[in-house]
């Protein structure tokens, strides 16, 4: 291999970083940009040989994408998705720009008071231990000498009794309230200050994984290429753990859209999976996967199917994976424990590295990194501080320095190694095997192995977001620059253009580019109402876990596909094409059309633009717009209704419903449901949420649970009940969910009828019976005056005198049934309200073909038309073999779609009233 | 750009951060028109009360603003040239650091008088007492202007050389030509003893020392530059060396001693083939077995995989070891190899493709599998097999070599 004979000229001297006056500082190419496209100086004379090149735009072109932004690859996932933790709902800094949509907050007196009662004994546990000298539980007589022991006997019998759970009225007896006021302070202080470090330690976790989520480091998106050159797999994990690899065949064509085909190939894993490396060395296709603690390899056979090699488990959890570019089946995995080794499948383990300690100076993070050299022998390993290249054949601790966070190459203080990558290629058309890709979250470098410490390339990214993803790329045709890839976790990417065979170091030829980002397509989506937009606008703002670009085969013009991977499970790509830049041909146009629909979404920037007093300002077109093309808006859309279709997340801050106490007083055929409630919970990493410990109890549905969408039936029912037409809504929702179009008109009718023949009774009928009610609001009233309409169509409620009829609901609301029981469970309730509703003639007006909808709205069957419930099916079986869970999961699903029709007659006439008692307070 | 009114909250540190993020974006999206109507705004960072903010947004003005002259289609030299004679004047410490730049600019446009007008304008400011990074800059820009005399005096030497003068002519060029490598010498001398990277300097410096006669100052200089534990390990020193050494007609001993040490910094380089012909030639048996190590060595990096001419010399060479009853080293340099080397090299996937695209290396590569391998080995049979059809005779004498030598059945013997 050559060595580039010439150089450009440097200092040389090391030292810590962030020497402000250092002259390791002056390292020449990272001075200015522009001084990267300088060649090194020649040792003959300039004019001799001028570095008079034609532009790189002028030869080449430039990349341009096809839409102004990413296009949905995949249907969106059957799971909904919440957005994670931001660094403002831990600040609550600054005024908020948005104010509407719920954001994730940390309400902390909640979550104390969450933790005291969940988890009493970790909280009074040991104070309880000290102080149980002093106390007599009724154990027989117990008395030290010098000691006051306090009999507690009488006050654990009062609290034996019924006592409501944080309920301040409820009755305490004078022992109870001597013994709250004086040992009140005592244990609120000790428990306060247990818990005080315990919430700076978990705040300061959150902290640092919202600088830095090092988890989705590497990427977890993968092309394999298959046998035929068009066509080949996309491999990304799904699901809400995103514990579920997919394997996904494209048909890519030179000019067309690729082509997703068929469904997924599935594989249920323990773990999420956090990175996806894939290799084809000697046509042998092999897929890596890292997950927290385990790290496995599968083998794609010439048709595309997977077959597991072997699985490595991690106990202080793997940071890293690369698989070798030079020999099929070998890989190197890092560990938290600071071990790096050597792994095949044929001959396990070897251990290269093990130093818990960091290379160049003390950092705590223990993020490791490996990845192979252009010797097959050699590994870099790498943490935050340095890059060391060491021999797999030799002694652990040897090997040299390939980069140091230092002075040489000029890095800031507080600079860290975020990635590092080798980047050789085997293709003579590629950039020289030797060199190294280092990101920081500052800049990025390129070295070459034959000269360490001093970087051939320096370049200042200025991401937002620390670069986690990167690719180089073949050149697009003989002799032109390679693309480089670089994306960052908060999805911005940029794309560099580096020349420089084995004979001259590498060099950037072009200035670096940005490419469009996720969020860049909202405008190609139809404008939806606000939840639905806030929903659209957090999806599209997902962080970036993964990156690839795949470049089709025999294409007449240099052209490449870029997919992303979000964190909320979406695949979205773009095409992008190496195009003659005409802008640059005819400059004088520069000064004509007008572009200020670039930042549109930012009220701040907006401002900045108003209050900018020169006219000129946005004069600047951008030659390279395109326009969304009525194709890709109708993928948008397309996408879009499926999206909406999927149930939104539950809010990550709704507390759970269920107490140690709640578990605890089960009854014994409920608990293995529980149990299974929590499995199935703990496995998806989500809240444990009531609709997993089985029936739910007779309480009113939150509304905030309600889908919205192209049925969003928070709005209608707010809608309707301004309108005065509560009840009629209400009624018409019981009848089934999908209510045909025709029906509102001849709702009308009924809601005038009924509003005017209730308004006159109710004040009459309701007054003896609840003083509290006098003066109800119109609402309350509505759902009354319904209610009292639907009790009278009720077989048994005819035999009934008018005044005795709220009392009997009042009742009916009290009691426990046997009725409720059952009909909370899935299963049974669908049948018994169909049954219900055919069998009652004053339904009539519901009209019957409508069964059938409910049935396919609320059956888990596959058979149902719709993508959500097809892809349901799918996933559950994967996610667990047990039909007890695949029941409670359906339970989960359907339980937010069908929720008003779920109630029989009877709980529907208790919900109102349920809530009158807390009108008083 | 006006500080905004109308809004609350939006603050002069706030804006001049959206107005830079404009600038940045733009250039990323290659609009240097654009990105240059935010720059003007973007002066109001200058009037920040914050000193230490000032100097940054001074240092970014400079880094914008000339990556947007640089790449802006309606801009040229003297646009560039106002803008870099404005921005030098108005911080004190950037003055050399963008005076050195202007220099590269001007330099990679190809004026070289005007850059060396530059630097010498640099070289002469004075102002207050020097930080030790302005000395070290000084040094720099003292360089690039040496190097600009050594551009000079090569020109000179080139004229001087074409056209035959008269005596008097000559002696005046002649000395004109000395007085042009004393200033650049000096320069350059100083520069090459602080440690880092100079190929330029010290390729012209020693062009220039050897023009003079100063051999032994020249080889002092690629000997400092090759081994002084303060520089990089810098593979280009060494070559330079080897180079000197080789047009110097040095013993074969020194320059084997010079290669000796780029093998070990780099073995993968191409000199290494030129290296192991020197080794074989040796009388030295240590030489002739690390000429061996050496050809594995090349061949272990995936760079040189399919280096046609490593593969015949190693071919050859095995041949020529086995025929000398020197197992032992074959054997040595095979142990480190022979876990990972048969996938690498000799798979049968391989087999087909070398084959497939060039028949010449398939069969270098057969013989040494063979001898490696024995005659068992996937690839050799493969090649073997396919090259029977074609070239019957010399596949039939490199089986029966295999045949009789490999390290294989010697081992068993």
């Amino acid at each position: 291999m050559d060595f580039p004979d010439n150089l450009f000229p440097t200092f040389f001297l090391p030292g810590p970083p962030g020497l402000s006056d250092s002259p390791g500082s002056y390292l020449a190419p990272a001075w200015s940009d522009y001084t990267q496209l300088l060649k090194p100086p020649q040792t003959q004379h300039p004019s001799v040989n001028p570095q008079h090149e034609a532009s790189y735009v002028t030869k080449w072109g430039r990349w341009r994408s096809d839409t102004p932004g990413p296009l949905p690859f995949l249907r969106p996932g059957a799971d909904p998705w919440d957005p994670d933790l931001t660094s403002r709902d831990l600040l609550f800094q600054g005024r908020l720009r948005h104010p509407f949509g719920a954001k994730a907050t940390i309400d902390v007196i909640d979550q104390l008071n969450q933790f005291l009662r969940d988890h009493g004994d970790i909280a009074f546990g040991p104070l309880g231990k000290l102080l149980q000298e002093n106390f007599n539980l009724g154990e027989p007589k117990k008395s030290r000498k010098g000691r006051t022991v306090m009999n507690a006997e009488r006050l654990l019998q009062d609290l034996s009794g019924h006592q409501p759970k944080g309920c301040p009225w409820a009755h305490l007896s004078a022992r109870q309230r001597r013994f709250s006021l004086l040992g009140g302070t005592v244990l609120g202080e000790e428990v306060e200050g247990l818990l005080g470090g315990l919430l700076h330690e978990e705040l300061e976790t959150r902290w640092k994984e919202l600088l830095l989520d090092e988890a989705s480091t590497g990427g977890a998106l993968a092309w394999v290429p298959g046998a035929k050159p068009h066509v080949g797999q996309l491999v990304y994990p799904t699901g809400r753990a995103y514990n579920q690899l997919n394997f996904q065949k494209v048909k890519l064509s030179p000019t067309s859209e690729p082509q997703a085909l068929g469904d997924p190939t599935r594989i249920l894993l323990q773990g999420p999976v956090r990175q996806v490396v894939t290799r084809t060395v000697q046509e042998e296709a092999l897929v890596a996967v890292r997950s927290d603690h385990h790290c496995a390899v599968w083998q794609v056979s010439r048709q595309g199917h997977p077959e597991p090699l072997q699985v490595l488990s991690t106990e202080k959890g793997a940071t890293g994976i690369s698989l070798s570019p030079h020999l099929p089946g070998e890989l190197a995995v890092c560990s938290r424990s600071g071990a790096v080794c050597l792994w095949s499948p044929q001959d396990g383990l070897q251990q290269i590295h093990k130093d818990p300690e960091t290379l160049v100076f003390k950092d705590p993070s223990s993020w490791r990194w490996a990845d192979f050299t252009a010797h097959p022998r050699m590994l870099t390993v790498a943490d935050r501080t340095g890059v060391r290249l060491t021999d797999v054949r030799g002694p652990s601790d040897c090997g040299e320095l390939l980069f140091r966070v230092g002075a040489e190459a000029s890095c800031q203080q507080g600079e860290r190694i975020l990635l590092a990558q080798y980047l050789g290629t085997s293709s003579p058309l590629s950039l020289s095997p030797t060199l190294h890709l280092i990101c920081t979250q500052f800049s990025l470098y390129l070295l070459d192995e034959r000269l360490p410490l001093v970087p051939m390339m320096k370049w200042t990214h200025s991401l937002m977001s620390p670069p986690l993803l990167a690719q180089l790329l073949p050149p697009p045709r003989p002799g032109a620059p390679l693309p480089l890839l670089l994306g960052g976790r908060g999805g911005h990417l940029r794309m560099l253009h580096l020349s420089g065979g084995s004979g001259c170091s590498p060099q950037l030829v072009a200035p670096p580019q940005s490419l469009p980002l996720l969020s860049d397509s909202l405008p190609g989506f139809p404008v939806l109402e606000p939840h639905g937009q806030q929903l659209l606008q957090d999806r599209l703002k997902a962080p970036l876990t993964g990156l690839t670009a795949v470049v089709p085969p025999s294409c007449p013009s240099p052209t490449m596909l870029l997919f992303q991977l979000s964190a909320a499970g979406d695949v979205f790509y773009q095409r992008l094409w190496l195009r003659p830049d005409t802008a640059a041909k005819n400059a004088d146009s520069l000064q004509k059309s007008n572009s200020s629909a670039d930042h549109a979404d930012d009220p701040d920037l907006d401002s900045h633009d108003q209050t900018s007093a020169t006219p000129s300002l946005d004069a600047a077109p951008d030659p390279g717009a395109v326009s969304w093309n009525p194709r890709a808006a109708a993928c948008c859309r397309r996408w879009l209704k499926t999206l909406l279709r999927v149930p939104p997340a539950l809010p990550s801050w709704t507390p759970p419903t269920f107490s140690q106490h709640y578990l605890r007083w089960l009854r014994e055929e409920d608990r293995g449901k529980v149990r299974e409630g929590l499995q199935a919970a703990m496995t998806e990493g989500r809240l444990l949420q009531q609709g997993d410990l089985g029936p739910l109890p007779p309480s009113d549905p939150p509304p905030a649970h309600e889908p919205f969408g192209p049925e969003d039936k928070l709005t209608e029912r707010l809608e309707a009940s301004w309108e005065g037409k509560g009840a009629i809504w209400w009624e018409s929702q019981q009848g089934g969910s999908q209510v045909p179009r025709k029906r509102p008109s001849r709702e009308k009718r009924r809601t005038q009828l009924s509003s005017s023949f209730s308004s006159v009774r109710t004040t009459s009928d309701f007054s003896d019976i609840d003083s509290r009610h006098e003066t109800p609001s119109p609402l309350h009233r509505m759902s009354e005056a319904s209610q009292s309409l639907e009790l009278s169509q009720e077989p048994w409620a005819r035999s009934v005198p008018r005044e005795r009829r709220q009392t009997l609901r009042d009742y009916l609301a009290v009691l426990p049934s046997v009725d409720s029981g059952s009909c909370s469970t899935p299963q049974s309730q669908n049948p018994s309200s169909q049954t219900f509703l055919s069998s009652e003639p004053g339904r009539c007006s519901v009209p019957r073909s409508q069964n059938p909808t409910t049935r396919t709205l609320l059956s888990p069957h596959p058979g149902s038309s719709s993508a959500l419930c097809s892809q349901n099916p799918n996933s559950q079986s994967l996610f667990s073999p047990d039909p007890g869970f695949s029941s409670v999961f359906h339970s989960q699903s359907s339980s937010i779609q069908s929720l008003p029709s779920r109630h029989t007659p009877s709980l529907a006439g208790s919900q109102p009233l349920k809530k009158k008692p807390r009108m008083g307070f | 750009m006006a500080v905004s009114h109308g809004h609350k909250g939006i603050n002069f540190a706030q804006t001049t951060s959206i107005c830079l993020n404009f600038i940045q974006e733009a250039l990323l999206k290659h609009q240097w028109q654009r990105a240059s109507e935010f720059l003007q705004h973007y002066f109001q960072a200058l009037e920040d009360f914050n000193s230490q903010k000032r100097q940054v947004a001074l240092q970014n003005i400079w880094k914008l603003g000339s990556a947007i002259l640089y790449h802006h289609p309606k801009s040229n030299v003297e646009t560039f040239n106002a803008f870099a004679d404005r921005m030098k004047n108005i911080g004190v410490q950037n003055y050399l650091k963008i005076s050195l730049q202007h220099a590269l600019y001007l330099l990679h446009k190809g004026m070289v008088e005007e850059a060396y007008r530059n630097l010498n304008q640099a070289e002469s400011w004075r102002y207050g007492e020097m930080s030790a990074s302005q000395e070290k800059i000084i040094k720099l820009i003292q360089a690039y202007r040496g190097l600009l005399d050594y551009y000079t005096w090569s020109k000179k030497r080139t004229e001087l050389s074409k056209f035959d003068m008269d005596g008097f002519a000559t002696s005046a060029a002649t000395q004109d030509m000395h007085s042009y490598f004393r200033q650049a010498s000096v320069n350059l001398h100083e520069i090459i003893k602080i440690p880092g990277v100079w190929d330029p300097f010290v390729k012209s410096y020693v062009e220039m020392l050897e023009f003079y006669g100063d051999q032994d100052g020249a080889r002092q200089v690629l000997t400092d530059y090759a081994y002084d534990n303060n520089f990089p390990s810098n593979p280009n020193a060494h070559i330079y060396l080897y180079k000197f050494l080789k047009k110097e007609k040095a013993p074969e001993d020194k320059l084997i001693s010079v290669l000796k040490i780029l093998h070990q910094i780099v073995p993968s380089h191409k000199i290494m083939l030129e290296f192991h012909m020197l080794l074989r030639k040796s009388k030295k048996e240590e030489h002739q077995k690390l000429g061996l190590e050496v050809l594995f060595a090349v061949l272990d990096f995936s760079g040189c995989t399919e280096n046609i001419t490593a593969w015949k010399y190693l071919a050859k060479y095995l041949k020529q070891i086995m025929m000398e009853k020197h197992l032992n080293w074959v054997q040595e340099g095979w142990s480190s190899r022979k876990d990972w080397w048969p996938t690498f090299h000799f798979s049968y996937y391989l087999a087909k493709k070398n084959w497939k695209e060039n028949k010449i290396l398939a069969l270098e590569k057969a013989f040494t599998s063979g001898i490696l391998l024995g005659k068992g080995c996937k690839y050799f049979m493969y090649v073997s097999k396919q090259g029977h059809k074609v070239q019957k005779k010399s596949i039939k004498t490199m089986k029966k070599f295999v045949m009789k030598h490999n390290i294989l059945d010697s081992e068993e013997l």
